[in-house]
């Protein structure tokens, strides 16, 4: 298995994954050397525009990728006992042990749980099903548990609404249902892939809430991506920013929004329109726009829309990641200015 | 006017700065069941809605899901048939029209007037057509100039709204979501409208995209003297946006209010529920914030509550909250609210 063995308290350590595309028109590198790690109970953050890669990179966790794209490289290592060790990265899609891994020790929850559930079976069957498999226990007792679950996510008549289907749901219901099932074994982590995005604000509010309730009683880590930075805000201990499939900046959730030290964080946190703050008439933005897989600009790839880019060496040389003392960790070359810069965003 | 008699005994009125005036706007959707589809109740979308827009303003709307603000812009295009009430709308030659009940030959040329700029960049726009059909159709459909005239005013609309001209023979899946947004927005200036409806125009953009188009929107109006009807459930983006906000619970208008007062002093505790759900990118205030959420969720539209319809979600409710249904009431000469208490409640806003 490994060779080198996890600190006591990682539960799960990506190093340098790479996820590629081969397409007609060259190769998309929609991973490109990510590395991350979470620890036990702890909720990552992890931020991005859309095709930033942030999605992809947690499917390669669950080894759930398209079939068309390509490991090009990195290992990722899941410690869901203090003593046990599995390396994620060498198991196979539909291996035997990537599924005990599945739904055993982690979890997913998705934005869309009318896509994620099954249509023609009730909520009960799909959850009792799951605990049949994972946990031998019988089908009164894993219905007893999944009652219990629903619950437990708060679903008003928990034992009448194990019969009903999804559609019978309102979106909340539903959202609150799937996490009833990934979390119906005691997963170690929990990957939640943009989980509020589809909800209201109302309900989001009651969801986040929720998912803080149940992390703290179950102990379980999750890594919460998003695209929001209120939701990250709310819920993430420390948060990984996301550009062009590389991570370029990670931080706890005080410094990521009180002093970032990447401009693409710093740039991002200036364009949110925020509540009950005068901002002007014009908002900040970013030029330009996200660049398409295929032409990733050459050195640091926000070098193009960056207001602090140097010609000569930012479209040159890839910046290196670069650590500081309280852990931040940022991909760009003049990471050290931001240091003594007062920070106002 | 000699045509204005055709919609009513007297020629509607609405006070000088209004551009559109909806009064008492309801949309019923019926009920059938049985086997012969007997009417058996209705989905009250839209349940007596007032609102005016001024010339020039941005109109914000706000609310969850299922609250009737995408249907209120339909109706006020008038893309639905309405059930009740009126909709007077200021044309260009300064005449005041009832658009409510208007026939179809009519309406065409209102539509020239107002225009809808839509959610989904990938759906609205037709894959097999090109930006110069895109955007000259509503110039063909109006009979608008000649084909040169429709390819120089397309290329036109194109740099206004910030793309290159020569992209006029391109199709729609060559550009990121962002750009169709443009294109969409370039298609609803083409005929030189005064109101657009902007349903949730910028929510499926990404954050450094959605910024740069809401700043077009607001260029776009300083430069052709737009008015805008803006729904969005994003608040942040309604408060950057918007001149004055209405918001929206189950069919109806619960509170109206300038976009500065409403912040700092909401008056209905369903506004100040929906500011308070927001979480804010700002983690060491949402830690001091202890945020309560509302509960439940909002209730059927063809089974509405008793009394007010937010009572059962109502941290403040009364008795009389269950039994008695406030009325839509002016409480400051800009402030409207429906709550029987707003004068008593002290509700918290997100601006100090």
């Amino acid at each position: 298995m490994a060779n080198t063995s996890l600190l006591e308290n990682r539960l799960i350590e990506l190093d340098n994954v790479q996820v590629h595309f081969p397409m007609r028109e060259g190769v998309v590198k929609a991973v490109n050397g990510v590395s991350y790690h979470v620890n036990r109970g702890e909720v990552l953050g992890v931020v991005g525009e859309s095709g930033s890669g942030k999605s992809i990179t947690a499917r390669s966790i669950m080894r759930l990728l398209p079939r068309n794209a390509r490991e090009a490289g990195g290992t990722i290592r899941f410690s869901p006992r203090p003593e046990e060790q599995i390396e994620l990265s060498a198991l196979g899609r539909n291996s035997r042990a990537i599924r005990k891994v599945r739904g055993n020790h982690i979890g997913m929850i998705f934005q869309e749980p009318m896509t994620a559930l099954s249509p023609v079976h009730t909520i009960g069957t799909q959850i009792t099903r799951t605990i049949q498999l994972h946990m031998q226990m019988d089908r009164a007792a894993a219905r007893k548990r999944a009652a219990e679950l629903l619950a437990k996510v708060h679903m008003p008549r928990p034992e009448q609404l194990l019969d009903a289907y999804p559609h019978q749901l309102s979106g909340g219901m539903r959202q609150r249902a799937m996490i009833a099932l990934a979390i119906s074994c005691n997963p170690a982590l929990l990957i939640a892939d943009e989980p509020t995005t589809a909800l209201d604000v109302t309900t989001e509010a009651q969801i986040l809430t929720l998912l803080k309730e149940l992390q703290s009683e179950l102990g379980m880590a999750i890594v919460f991506i998003t695209h929001n930075f209120g939701v990250v805000a709310d819920i993430a201990d420390r948060v990984s920013v996301m550009y062009l499939g590389r991570i370029v900046e990670t931080a706890t959730v005080d410094d990521i929004f009180y002093a970032p030290k990447h401009p693409y964080t710093r740039a991002l946190l200036r364009s949110i329109p925020r509540l009950g703050v005068d901002q002007g008439r014009r908002l900040p933005t970013i030029p330009g726009m996200v660049p398409d897989p295929f032409s990733v600009p050459q050195g640091c790839p926000f070098n193009p829309r960056c207001e602090h880019a140097r010609r000569g060496l930012c479209d040159v040389d890839m910046p290196e990641a670069h650590s500081f003392a309280n852990g931040q960790i940022s991909r760009c070359h003049f990471a050290e200015d931001f240091l003594k810069e007062a920070v106002n965003v | 006017m000699s045509d204005a008699p055709a919609h009513g005994p007297a020629a509607p009125a609405m006070p000088d700065d209004t551009l559109i005036s909806v009064r008492g706007l309801k949309k019923y959707f019926p009920i059938h069941a049985g086997w012969n589809r007997r009417h058996v109740g209705d989905v009250k979308a839209i349940d007596g809605v007032t609102l005016d827009i001024k010339k020039g303003e941005t109109f914000g709307l706000v609310g969850e899901s299922g609250s009737g603000k995408s249907t209120v812009a339909r109706l006020m295009l008038r893309a639905y048939p309405v059930t009740d009430g009126q909709i007077l709308f200021r044309r260009a030659d300064n005449s005041i029209v009832d658009i409510s009940h208007m026939r179809e030959s009519e309406l065409r040329a209102m539509r020239r007037e107002m225009q809808m700029i839509f959610q989904d960049p990938y759906s609205s726009l037709n894959p097999r057509m090109t930006l110069l059909e895109l955007i000259g159709e509503p110039l063909v459909i109006h009979g608008v100039g000649t084909q040169a005239e429709i390819r120089d005013r397309v290329a036109e609309l194109l740099s206004v709204v910030g793309l290159r001209p020569e992209y006029l023979q391109r199709y729609p899946h060559a550009f990121s979501g962002g750009q169709r947004q443009r294109i969409g927005i370039a298609r609803a200036l083409a005929l030189n409208p005064s109101f657009i409806a902007a349903d949730e125009a910028v929510s499926a953009l990404d954050v450094s995209v959605a910024a740069q188009n809401i700043n077009l929107l607001q260029d776009l109006q300083e430069k052709f003297g737009l008015t805008y009807l803006f729904i969005t459930h994003d608040l942040g983006m309604v408060e950057h946006i918007s001149d004055r906000i209405g918001v929206m619970y189950l069919g109806r208008l619960v509170e109206t209010a300038p976009t500065d007062d409403i912040f700092t002093k909401p008056l209905h505790p369903y506004t100040e529920a929906l500011m308070a759900a927001v979480p804010q990118p700002d983690p060491k205030g949402n830690r001091a914030r202890k945020r309560v959420p509302l509960k439940g969720e909002i209730a059927n539209a063809a089974n509405p509550p008793s009394g007010c319809t937010f009572h059962p979600r109502c941290p403040y409710a009364e008795a009389k909250c269950s039994t008695d249904e406030p009325e839509l009431r002016m409480v400051t000469p800009n402030r409207q609210v429906r709550c029987h208490f707003a004068e008593k409640l002290d509700l918290i806003g997100v601006r100090q």
